[in-house]
C-alpha cells in the first residue's frame, strides 16, 4: 500500500472510531445516570433504547442550521470545528496496543496535550461569536478554567515520564509490564497514586465534567458557549465533549493502568491479540467512573475553582514532582 | 395577638395623628390615619414606643368612594398585630414607605397599577405585575372582566 | 444592610426617584447601568430569566454584571399573573379555593386552609375534630412534598444532579397518597369552609407507615449527596447573607426568616388546625445564609414527621364536615388568618359586604415579601451565587404573581 493511501485510511479509521465512540458514550451517559439518577434512561428506540443516539444523530442532522442574526458569521462557523478538530486529533496519538494505534508519535502523550490546549480557543470562540451574554461568559470561564487545569494536568505526568523515560505511550505502557512484590502489578498508579489523582482532578476539569462544568454551568449560565447553536454544529460540540473524555481516559489508562497490559499476559500471540480489548474495557472503566463523579457532584463556584487549581493543585503538583525526582533519584542509585 | 386600643392611641398621638378612630372588629385593632401622613406615622410607630418592626401586608381596597390603603404591621416580639387605614382618592398619591418600611417597595408598586393611584417617593414606580398594554386599574370595582357570569354582582 | 441605610437617601436610585403616572413604563432600557469602573470596563446587563432553568418557574431577573460579580440585581415580575384576587371577587366563597390552589401549586392545602379558616372565622362555624386533625395531616404531608421539591431543586442549582431525582421518589410516595385522599395531584381543592371534602380512604394509614418506615433512609441520603457534601458547603455557606433585622424589614417569613435565627412560626405564635395539640419544634438557623436555609428546611421535614407520626397515632371520631349553608355567605366584616405555609407566613385579608362573593380577597403571599430581598441579597456576589440564593429562598412564582 503507498503511504499517502495508509495515512488516509488511518485517518478514516480515527474518525470512525470517534463518531462510534460518541454515539456509544452518549448511550452509557444516558445510561449510567439514568441508573445513578433513579430511572432507566433510554427504553423505547431499540432494544433497550440502544437506538436512542443513533436516531439523535439523524435529528440533529435534519435540524436547521439556525444562526442568530447579530452573531459574527465566520468565527460563528469555524468555531465548532475548532472544538471538534483537536480532539480528533488527539485521537491519533493513542496506542490501543504494542501494534495498534494511528500514529507512531515518540512525544504522543505531549502531542494529545498540546492539541487539546486548542480546544478553549474554539470554545472561546463559540461564546464571542454568538453575540450573546451568556455565551460569552460561558467562553470566558472555559479559557480561565483552561489555563488553570492544564498546568497541574501537565505536572502529573512528568512523574510518569520520570518513571518510564519517554513521552512515547508505547514506551510507558511497556516499562508496567511485571509484577512488584509478586503479586501487584507493575503498574504506575502504584508509585505515581497521588500524580494519579492530581491527574484525574485536572482530567475532569479538562473535560468539563460536573464538579467543574463551569463553561456549561446549566443551572447557571443556561448551556454556556452552546448557548445559541443548534443541529449538527451544536452536534460537533457534544461529540468533541465526548471524544474528550476518552482520550483523557485513554491517556489515564496508558499513564497509570498499564495500558493494554494484564499481569500475566504480557508478551505473547493472545496478548497481542487481546490488548485492544483491554484498553477500551480499561478506558470505558475509567469513563464509568468520571460519569459517576459526574452524577453525583454538585458543580463548584468559579472562583473556588480557580483557587483551588492556583493554590492547592499547582503547588501540589510542583512539590510532587520535585519530591519524586529525589525518591526516584535516591533509589535509582 | 391584639394591642390595647388605649396604647394605639398613644402611639398614633406620638406620631401626631389624629387619634380618635382606632376600633376592634373581627380583624383586630385598626386605626384610620391620614394618608398624606402615612410615612411620618409609619416611622413613628416602628421606631417610637409601638415598635411595630415588620409590615405585614400593604394592599388597597376599593369602597367604591375612594381607594383605602392598609397597612398591616406587627410587633414581633410581643406578637401584636396593628392595622391602618388611609383613604385616598382615586387618582390620588400616598407618601411611599418604603424607607421605614423597605418590604412595601414590591406592594406599593402593586397598589399603584392595580388600582391607579401614586405613591410619592418611591424609588423605581414602575408596574409589577401587568405590561403596559393592560390600560384600566384592574382591581378597581369599575374595571369589568371578561364575561358577564363573572360580573353578576350589581 | 444597616439600620441607617434603610432610612438614608440612597445616592443613586435605581432609576429615578420621583412622581410617574403608575400605568406607563420607562422606555428603552428598563435599568440603566450605573456607570463604568476604574478600568472603564462597561457593567454588562444580563436577562435571567423568563427562561431560565434556575428561575424557578417564569421569574425575569435583571441582573447588572461587572464580569460574573452581580452589582445589582432587579426583579421583573408578572409572567404568572392571572389576577386572582380580581377573579376571585366573582366568585362565590367555595369557588374560591380552586384558584387559590393556582396561587401555591405546590402547596394547595395551605392556601385553601387560609381561605377556609378565614370563612370559619367571619360566620363563626365550629369545625369539628376530625377535620382538624384531616387538615394538619394533610397539610403536613404537603409541606414535605413542597420541602423535598426545595431540596431537590435547590440542589439543581448547586449543580447536583441527582438529588432532583431521588427526592421525585419521595414526592411521588406523598403526593400518591394525597392523591388517594383528595382526589388531585396538586389542585386540591380538599380543605372547604367547615371541614374537608372527605375522610381517609381505606388502607391510607398502611400506606404512611409504609413510607415512614424508610423515609429516615431517604432524607440521610440527602445529607450525605447536599448536606455533608465538601462542594455543598461552601457554594452555600456565607452565601447570600441576609440578617435579622433586613429579614424583618422585607417583611420575610418562613424558612428564610428562621434562618437568620427569628422565631417566628404562625404554628407555635397562634396554633390553628390541630398544631396546638402536637409535640414539635420549630427549627431556627444562626447566619442567615443559602445553608442555613437549606438546613432549616430539611430539620421541617423531620418536624413535619414528627407531627405526620403523632397524627395517625391518634385518630379522632365524629364528622369530618360541619353543618354549613350551601351558599356562603359571611357577614359584612374584614377578617386576616394566617397559616404557616412551606414558604411563610401566608395570609388571607378577606373583605366581605355580607354577599355569596368576596368584596377583595387579599393573598398575603411569602414568596412575594421573600423575594423584594434579593435587590439586596444578590448584589456582591457571583452568578453561582445568584442563583443560589434565589433557589434557597424558594419561591413559587404563581404565588408571587397571583
Amino acid at each position: 500500500m503507498s503511504p499517502l493511501l495508509v495515512i488516509v485510511l488511518r485517518t478514516l479509521a480515527g474518525l470512525g472510531l470517534l463518531l462510534l465512540n460518541g454515539v456509544v458514550l452518549i448511550y452509557m451517559l444516558r445510561k449510567v445516570l439514568g441508573h445513578l439518577h433513579l430511572r432507566l434512561g433510554p427504553t423505547r428506540v431499540g432494544p433497550w433504547g440502544i437506538f436512542q443516539t443513533s436516531m439523535d444523530v439523524v435529528k440533529l442532522l435534519t435540524k436547521e442550521d439556525f444562526r442568530p442574526t447579530a452573531s459574527d458569521k465566520w468565527l460563528f462557523r469555524i468555531a465548532p470545528l475548532l472544538i471538534f478538530v483537536p480532539s480528533f486529533m488527539a485521537y491519533l496519538a493513542i496506542g490501543f496496543s504494542p501494534t495498534w494505534h494511528f500514529a507512531n508519535l515518540d512525544t504522543g502523550v505531549l502531542f494529545v496535550f498540546a492539541v487539546l490546549s486548542f480546544v478553549p480557543i474554539g470554545i472561546m470562540m463559540a461564546g464571542w461569536a454568538s453575540n450573546s451574554k451568556w455565551s460569552l461568559i460561558g467562553g470566558m470561564r472555559a479559557a480561565g478554567q483552561q489555563i488553570a487545569y492544564e498546568i497541574p494536568l501537565l505536572l502529573s505526568v512528568l512523574g510518569v515520564a520520570m518513571l518510564a523515560g519517554s513521552l512515547d505511550p508505547k514506551v510507558i505502557v511497556e516499562s508496567q509490564a511485571g509484577l512488584w512484590l509478586g503479586f501487584l502489578p507493575k503498574w504506575f498508579i502504584v508509585p505515581q497514586f497521588l500524580g494519579f489523582w492530581l491527574f484525574a482532578i485536572s482530567a475532569q476539569a479538562e473535560t468539563n465534567q460536573t464538579p467543574f462544568d463551569m463553561s456549561e454551568a446549566e443551572s447557571e449560565l443556561v448551556t454556556g458557549f452552546a448557548n445559541e447553536y443548534s443541529g449538527m454544529r451544536f452536534g460537533f460540540m457534544f461529540l468533541a465533549e465526548f471524544s474528550n473524555m476518552f482520550v483523557a481516559a485513554a491517556v489515564g489508562t496508558t499513564l497509570f493502568f498499564g495500558g493494554w497490559l494484564l499481569p500475566g499476559l504480557e508478551h505473547n500471540a493472545l496478548a497481542l491479540a487481546l490488548g485492544p480489548i483491554i484498553f477500551m474495557v480499561k478506558v470505558y472503566l475509567g469513563i464509568f467512573c468520571m460519569m459517576w463523579v459526574r452524577g453525583t457532584l454538585p458543580r463548584i463556584r468559579i472562583d473556588q475553582m480557580l483557587s483551588f487549581a492556583w493554590k492547592a493543585l499547582i503547588p501540589l503538583s510542583l512539590l510532587w514532582v520535585v519530591v519524586f525526582a529525589v525518591i526516584l533519584k535516591a533509589v535509582g542509585a | 395577638m391584639l394591642p390595647a386600643e388605649a396604647d394605639v392611641t398613644r402611639w398614633l398621638a406620638a406620631a401626631g395623628a389624629a387619634a380618635d378612630e382606632v376600633t376592634t372588629t373581627t380583624l383586630g385593632v385598626m386605626a384610620r390615619i391620614e394618608a398624606a401622613r402615612a410615612a411620618d406615622v409609619l416611622a413613628t410607630l416602628r421606631d417610637g414606643e409601638g415598635d411595630f418592626d415588620m409590615l405585614v401586608d400593604l394592599f388597597a381596597i376599593d369602597t367604591g368612594e375612594g381607594i383605602d390603603l392598609r397597612y398591616h404591621l406587627r410587633a414581633l416580639d410581643r406578637d401584636e398585630d396593628l392595622y391602618l387605614s388611609a383613604y385616598v382618592d382615586y387618582d390620588g398619591e400616598a407618601p411611599s414607605v418604603w424607607r421605614c418600611y423597605p418590604a412595601a417597595l414590591y406592594p406599593e408598586r402593586e397598589a399603584a397599577e392595580m388600582f391607579g393611584m401614586m405613591f410619592a417617593g418611591h424609588p423605581n414606580p414602575k408596574r409589577l405585575l401587568t405590561t403596559d398594554e393592560v390600560a384600566a386599574p384592574l382591581l378597581r370595582k369599575s374595571t369589568l372582566i371578561r364575561t358577564w357570569e363573572e360580573t353578576r354582582r350589581d | 444592610m444597616t439600620d441607617d441605610r434603610l432610612r438614608a437617601t440612597p445616592d443613586e436610585p435605581i432609576v429615578a426617584e420621583g412622581r410617574r403616572v403608575p400605568l406607563t413604563s420607562p422606555k428603552g432600557l428598563r435599568r440603566v447601568p450605573r456607570g463604568v469602573d476604574e478600568l472603564a470596563t462597561e457593567h454588562l446587563i444580563v436577562n435571567m430569566g423568563p427562561q431560565h432553568p434556575s428561575t424557578h418557574g417564569v421569574l425575569h431577573i435583571l441582573l447588572e454584571l461587572d464580569g460574573e460579580v452581580v452589582m445589582a440585581a432587579e426583579a421583573s415580575l408578572g409572567y404568572l399573573h392571572r389576577g386572582i384576587e380580581k377573579l376571585a371577587e366573582s366568585r362565590r366563597h367555595h369557588q374560591v379555593g380552586t384558584l387559590l390552589d393556582r396561587a401555591d401549586y405546590v402547596s394547595g392545602i395551605h392556601t385553601e386552609l387560609a381561605y377556609a379558616m378565614a370563612i370559619e372565622r367571619l360566620m363563626e362555624i365550629e369545625v369539628p375534630e376530625k377535620a382538624h386533625w384531616l387538615r394538619t395531616l394533610m397539610g403536613e404531608i404537603n409541606r414535605i412534598t413542597s420541602h423535598v421539591l426545595f431540596v431537590g431543586t435547590f440542589g439543581m442549582d448547586t449543580g447536583s444532579m441527582p438529588t432532583f431525582l431521588y427526592t421525585m421518589r419521595e414526592r411521588e410516595a406523598l403526593v400518591d397518597i394525597l392523591e388517594a385522599v383528595t382526589g388531585s395531584r396538586m389542585m386540591f381543592n380538599y380543605v372547604r369552609p367547615g371541614g374537608v371534602t372527605g375522610d381517609l380512604p381505606a388502607g391510607i394509614i398502611a400506606k404512611l407507615e409504609t413510607f415512614l418506615a424508610d423515609v429516615d433512609m431517604y432524607l440521610d441520603e440527602y445529607d450525605v449527596l447536599l448536606t455533608d457534601n465538601e462542594i455543598f458547603g461552601p457554594r452555600t455557606k456565607g452565601v447570600g447573607v441576609i440578617d435579622g433585622t433586613t429579614a424583618v424589614a422585607f417583611g420575610m417569613t418562613g424558612a428564610p426568616l428562621r434562618a437568620t435565627g427569628v422565631a417566628w412560626d404562625i404554628r407555635k405564635a397562634h396554633p390553628y388546625a390541630a398544631y396546638a395539640e402536637l409535640d414539635f419544634d420549630v427549627p431556627l438557623g444562626s447566619q442567615g445564609d443559602c445553608f442555613d436555609r437549606f438546613v432549616v428546611k430539611t430539620a421541617e421535614i423531620r418536624e413535619s414527621l414528627k407531627m405526620i407520626r403523632q397524627l395517625i397515632a391518634g385518630v379522632p371520631e365524629g364528622p369530618h364536615m360541619a353543618k354549613v349553608p350551601k351558599v356562603l355567605r359571611p357577614p359584612a366584616g374584614e377578617v386576616y388568618t394566617a397559616v404557616e405555609s412551606p414558604r411563610g407566613e401566608l395570609g388571607i385579608h378577606l373583605v366581605s359586604d355580607g354577599s355569596d362573593l368576596p368584596y377583595r380577597m387579599r393573598l398575603r403571599s411569602p414568596a412575594y415579601y421573600n423575594l423584594a430581598v434579593i435587590d439586596e441579597a444578590l448584589a456582591g456576589g457571583l452568578i453561582a451565587d445568584a442563583v443560589v440564593t434565589l433557589g434557597s429562598l424558594d419561591i413559587i412564582l404563581g404565588e408571587i404573581d397571583r
